[in-house]
């Protein structure tokens, strides 16, 4: 991308005094990149390569980092996005778009003669105020799926069209309250994201138990059993040279065929553990089994296995060891010494799917599945890329509401009501920072702005209205996107999350102080890599 | 036993054009009419799939990692598998606006243009391009058509700002990103999944930038999850940089950076490694690449990675071939096993490519009339003698037939003892045993030779006759396949090697190490680095063999 060649890479050479100027140039560049990126009504990125690969995306986050970013000041702003990202999964582009503004309002101040020291003063005031107007503007929440909902929705409509947001939601909150316990902390990686290259991304579902992207090695293994016992281990049972018995300039024939044979017989034990205890368990009843290895299984092993009409996996995916022993019950296990039922899962359902060259395994109908996955559908890889974007934005939202416990009123909402606090704030603060603190909320209504300014409508007019609305109101006052009036999110189900606001007010004022304070900044550029 | 396959992965530019050279080797070797039946056993590096149209294919079981813009033509994700999706009408889940940011199209050169076009790839063998002007990229002269999981690209730095991926700290961080840790590391499960009777793995990589960083730290994470299962890593160090002004110089700031990644990636190959041979065509491989190895018959341009990277995948095809043959029973393994005695890690390789043998002559007066050592090391600062040794040559291009003359018209011959020797692997280890002292070799042959057709460079000279013998008459038509003969050697050259770039470490301003240590390692970690290399030395001193 070249938009951002914008920005002079020579700025690292600038003096001190004509830095401030170069570092508010360069938020702005930025910002003008990541402008058009916000909200429902945003635009969205096609980033092709020169061979012809293409990638899709519209979170702010991203497209920086797409932007191969050579110049200090704009990689100090890429690192607040990341840091953002990597907290709370959301706001990138918010922050962008509000450091960017704040240095342009200091831009005033200081062209005026005030000392940047003295503005960074007042954005640290202003920021502990808003914090304080934040924590007053949270909605307590319960958690279940319709208030869930309205934060997923939310968040995937600003990623995805309505349609497919509304399913993904769907699918993510569905997702979060099968395997969440009590009040203890989700963790996510319990539930599993496959890809499969196939229909449309609308058919993307959620699978109450495991989809592996593996399936048997085996022509004679079944393809589909019911009621099975899951047996998920970590043990070798394919053979292997031992090293004792590798090389070969100092051994004979004779003595590699003897090692072999005893260490085959070795191999064959652990497999025929594990099949005595399938006729124990299943011989005579409806039960069957099946056994899912993190470690190989060779010809041989499956060989026995499959004249037992069990259905071996092998080289399972480390964290599905966990996962699986999650959703369906039983141990991982990493030997077979006292192999008992009690160690094994259950699983009404296993069956195998095969596309082209890969196989999925499905395994279903868990009684308690603590762990679940999402399997995500489309009809060719960039689309899958975007879902899977897209679905780990929801979780991630999903996830931060819970541990909130609370959401905030988006469109703006906040945006306009801090805006108006901060004014009033601004009375009671003696001298010059109050200036900063002016600055601040001033530059927090970027947002409103440009959601507007994305749906068409003019800015100014726009800000004009949900001020007086909001004067008038007590309660939180924001944009409605497609007429342009003055609504009140709750009404439509329009939340943020807590959490990712928080970030943002908190990193937006740092790291815009930071660049005010061009001598730290020439050092934080410096101490990139080379100096 | 069926097959054992190996999965092979590659890190970084240079390592890419190696492994182009090496499938491109492969691929055009393939003997496509059926009459011949190969020795080796193709299926240990590559694998057959099958699209959702139920195309069959052929594709390298292959891994690949380079920065962002070092693709050139070729997409990421390949047209094998379905073909690229046209950016105009691409499905996008968005009813708003959507912006498209399309980088400058990338043209095809003529070479990829008729192998695109064209019906029969074999064609392109009978014409020729000009690679030596034209080549940017290694796609720009690749045969093989890659899987779609192959190729990975990291979106973090930039090939075109080739300074910005340069210290080893920094490819150990990006191992710790979701793209490896999970996507990659995902996909050399999904291939060792596959596999009925896995090998190992082959690991070719860039040991002088950040590439050297993000290989350790993938083949740790291999010995890890695949614990047993042989890790084979050949650290590479280009042929030239552009900032070599050809004078002797101290190591700094930027390339003394090269040195302390070799030093922190042999450690670290060292620790996780099976076996490791570093390679590179220069002679002094450490700050600077220098002098380049001369092969007789060959006339190379250093300067041109497309040309020095032929003549190391063409060594790498062939010393590898031990463990590739539909015969033997030898696996990776044993290789690793042969040359790990006494703690020793590190392996030295050498070549001799052509192997030179005149039309009229046999293996046995050939042998007779060589001068000097049979092969040149392509590992940097290692002179690898004729002492102490232990060693496995592989020659390739000498049929059973050439061996020696039968009739009793060469009177000279017959009083050779090497007469009495009935196959030319029993010659080759005979000549071996008289001209190489306390040192065990073993010798592998195939009577094929190693395939030069195009997109390989066209670098031999005209005395090169078309069979790939040395004629009195030059050369009409093209080269096919050729003789070659290469090497794999331990000794106690192996601890000068690692000796020497001890040294040069010592050389390192202490200003450049901090520099280095700001790049996300302690200081103290360092110099215990520096050190270590010093201890490993010791395993190969002499006295041990
Ligand atoms: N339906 C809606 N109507 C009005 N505003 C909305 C609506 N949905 C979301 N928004 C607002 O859009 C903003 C979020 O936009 P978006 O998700 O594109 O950017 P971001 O969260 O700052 O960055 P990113 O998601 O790229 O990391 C929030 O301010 C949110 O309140
Ligand atoms: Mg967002």
């Amino acid at each position: 991308m070249s938009a951002i060649s914008l920005l002079n890479p020579k700025a690292e050479v600038a003096r001190a005094a004509q830095a401030l100027a170069v570092n508010i140039s360069a938020a702005k560049g930025i910002q003008d990149v990541m402008k058009s990126n916000l909200g429902p009504k945003g635009t969205v990125k096609m980033l092709v390569s020169g061979a012809g690969d293409i990638k899709i995306t519209k979170d702010g986050n991203v497209l920086l980092h797409e932007m191969q970013i050579q110049h200090p000041t704009a990689s100090l702003i890429a690192r607040a996005s990341t840091a953002q990202d990597d907290m709370t999964g959301d706001g990138t582009t918010s922050t962008v778009l509000v450091i960017g503004e704040l240095l342009k309002q200091a831009d005033i101040y200081v062209a005026e003669g005030l000392h940047p020291r003295v503005l960074t003063e007042g954005f640290d005031k202003a920021r502990l105020k808003t914090l304080e107007i934040l924590d007053n503007m949270k909605i307590p929440i319960e958690i279940n799926k319709d208030s869930l909902l309205d934060v997923a929705r939310t968040s995937l409509r600003t990623k995805v069209h309505a349609e497919l947001a509304d399913v993904l939601s769907g699918i993510c909150v569905d997702a979060i309250l099968t395997i969440r316990k009590d009040e203890k902390p989700i963790d996510l990686h319990m539930v599993e994201l496959m890809e499969m290259q196939h229909k449309t991304a609308t058919d993307t579902q959620l699978v109450k138990g495991l989809v592996l992207d593996h399936g048997s090695r085996h022509p004679d293994m079944p393809k589909r059993v019911t009621n099975a016992y899951i047996l998920t281990c970590n043990i070798s049972m394919e053979y292997e040279k031992s090293e004792v018995n590798s090389g070969f300039f100092y051994k004979t024939a004779d003595e590699r065929e003897k090692l072999v044979k005893a260490e085959r017989a070795f191999i064959e034990e652990r497999v025929i553990k594990v099949i005595e205890l399938k006729k124990k368990l299943c011989d005579g009843t409806d039960k069957t089994f099946v056994v899912i290895n993190q470690k190989g299984i060779d010809p041989m092993s499956l060989d026995m296995f499959a004249k037992e009409g069990i259905i071996a996996l092998r080289r399972a995916k480390r964290r599905n060891m966990e996962r699986l022993a999650l959703a369906c019950g039983g141990i991982a296990m990493n030997h077979l010494n006292d192999l008992q039922e009690s160690h094994l899962g259950h699983a009404g359902l296993v069956y195998e799917h095969v596309l082209g060259e890969n196989k999925f395994t499905f395994v279903e109908e868990c009684k308690i599945p603590q762990s679940v996955t999402i399997l995500m559908k489309a009809p060719n890889k960039h689309t899958l890329a975007q879902i899977k974007d897209a679905v780990r934005d929801g979780l991630r939202a999903i996830n931060n509401a819970i541990e909130d416990k609370a959401v905030i009123p988006g469109a703006g909402a906040f945006e306009v009501t801090a805006y108006k606090e901060l004014m009033k704030y601004k009375e009671t603060v003696k001298g010059k920072p109050r200036l900063g603190i002016a600055a601040y909320a001033e530059a927090l209504l970027v947002i409103p702005k440009v959601l507007a300014t994305n749906s068409g409508f003019d800015a100014q007019d726009t800000i004009v209205k949900l001020q007086e609305e909001s004067g008038l109101n007590p309660e939180p006052v924001g944009l409605d996107l497609t007429s342009g009036e003055a609504i009140n999110p709750k009404d439509f189900g329009i939340y943020d999350n807590y959490v990712v606001k928080k970030q943002i007010i908190n990193s937006c004022s740092i790291i815009a102080s930071n660049l005010l304070l061009v001598d730290e900044i020439m050092r934080a550029g410096l101490s990139s890599l080379k100096g | 036993m069926g097959t054992r396959e190996i999965v092979s992965l590659q890190f970084g530019h240079y390592s890419n054009f190696i492994g182009t050279h090496w499938w491109n080797i492969q691929e055009t070797g393939f003997g496509y009419n059926g009459t011949e039946s190969s020795e080796i056993d193709h299926d240990v590096l590559f694998r057959e799939g099958l699209t959702v149209n139920g195309q069959v294919t052929y594709t390298p079981r292959l891994l690949l990692v380079d920065l962002k813009g070092s693709l050139g033509t070729l997409s990421e994700q390949g047209n094998l598998y379905e073909p690229l999706v046209d950016p105009s009408t691409a499905d996008t889940n968005w009813n708003n606006k959507v912006e498209v940011y399309t980088s400058t199209t990338e043209i095809k050169n003529q070479f990829q243009e008729e192998l695109y076009k064209t019906k029969n790839p074999r064609e392109i063998f009978k014409k020729s391009f000009d690679f030596d002007n034209n080549v940017k990229v290694w796609s720009d002269f690749l045969y093989s058509r890659f899987h779609p999981r192959t190729t990975n690209i990291v979106s973090e730095y930039s090939h075109k700002q080739s300074s910005c991926f340069e210290a080893f700290a920094q490819g150990t961080e990006l191992w710790r990103t979701q793209k490896f840790l999970e996507t990659f590391s995902d996909k050399i499960r999904n291939y060792v999944e596959e596999c009925d009777s896995f090998q190992g793995f082959h690991i070719t990589l860039d040991a002088t930038d950040g590439f050297s960083g993000l290989s350790s730290s993938c083949i740790q994470y291999i010995e890890e999850e695949y614990e047993k299962k042989p890790i084979l890593a050949f650290p590479v160090i280009p042929s030239h940089y552009s900032d070599d002004k050809g004078i002797m110089s101290e190591p700094h700031f930027p390339n003394s950076f090269r040195v302390m990644n070799l030093a922190f990636c042999f450690d670290a190959l060292n620790e996780h490694s099976s076996v490791f041979v570093p390679l590179c065509t220069g002679s002094d491989g450490w700050i600077q690449p220098r002098t380049k190895i001369e092969f007789n018959h060959v006339t190379y341009d250093h300067k041109l990675y497309y040309h020095s990277s032929a003549i190391l995948a063409a060594a790498l095809d062939t010393f590898s071939l031990r463990y590739r043959m539909k015969t033997h029973s030898y696996t990776l393994k044993d290789l690793c096993a042969d040359f790990t005695t006494n703690s020793r890690k590190v392996v030295a390789a050498s070549v001799c490519l052509p192997f030179s043998i005149n039309e009229d002559s046999d293996f046995i007066s050939c042998l007779d009339k060589w001068e000097g050592p049979l092969t040149k090391s392509i590992t940097p600062n290692c002179s690898i003698g004729t002492d102490k040794l232990l060693q496995m040559f592989t020659l390739r291009g000498i049929p059973e037939t050439r061996l020696k003359n039968q009739l009793s018209e060469n009177k000279a011959q017959r009083h050779m003892p090497a007469f009495h020797c009935n196959s030319i692997n029993e010659m080759l280890n005979f000549y071996l045993s008289c001209n190489y002292f306390y040192t065990l070799s073993s010798v592998t042959n195939v009577a094929k030779g190693v395939s030069v057709r195009t997109p390989f460079p066209h670098f031999f000279d005209d005395s090169v006759g078309a069979n790939g013998n040395i004629c009195a008459t030059p050369r009409k038509k093209d080269l096919e396949d050729i003789p070659i003969l290469a090497g794999l050697h331990s000794g106690s050259c192996i601890g000068d090697m690692i000796e020497s770039l001890h040294s040069e470490t010592k050389k390192i301003k202490k200003l450049d190490v901090g520099q280095f240590s700001k790049t996300g390692i302690e200081m103290q970690e360092i110099s215990d680095c520096f050190d270590r290399l010093l201890d490993l030395t010791e395993c190969y001193e002499d006295n041990y063999l």
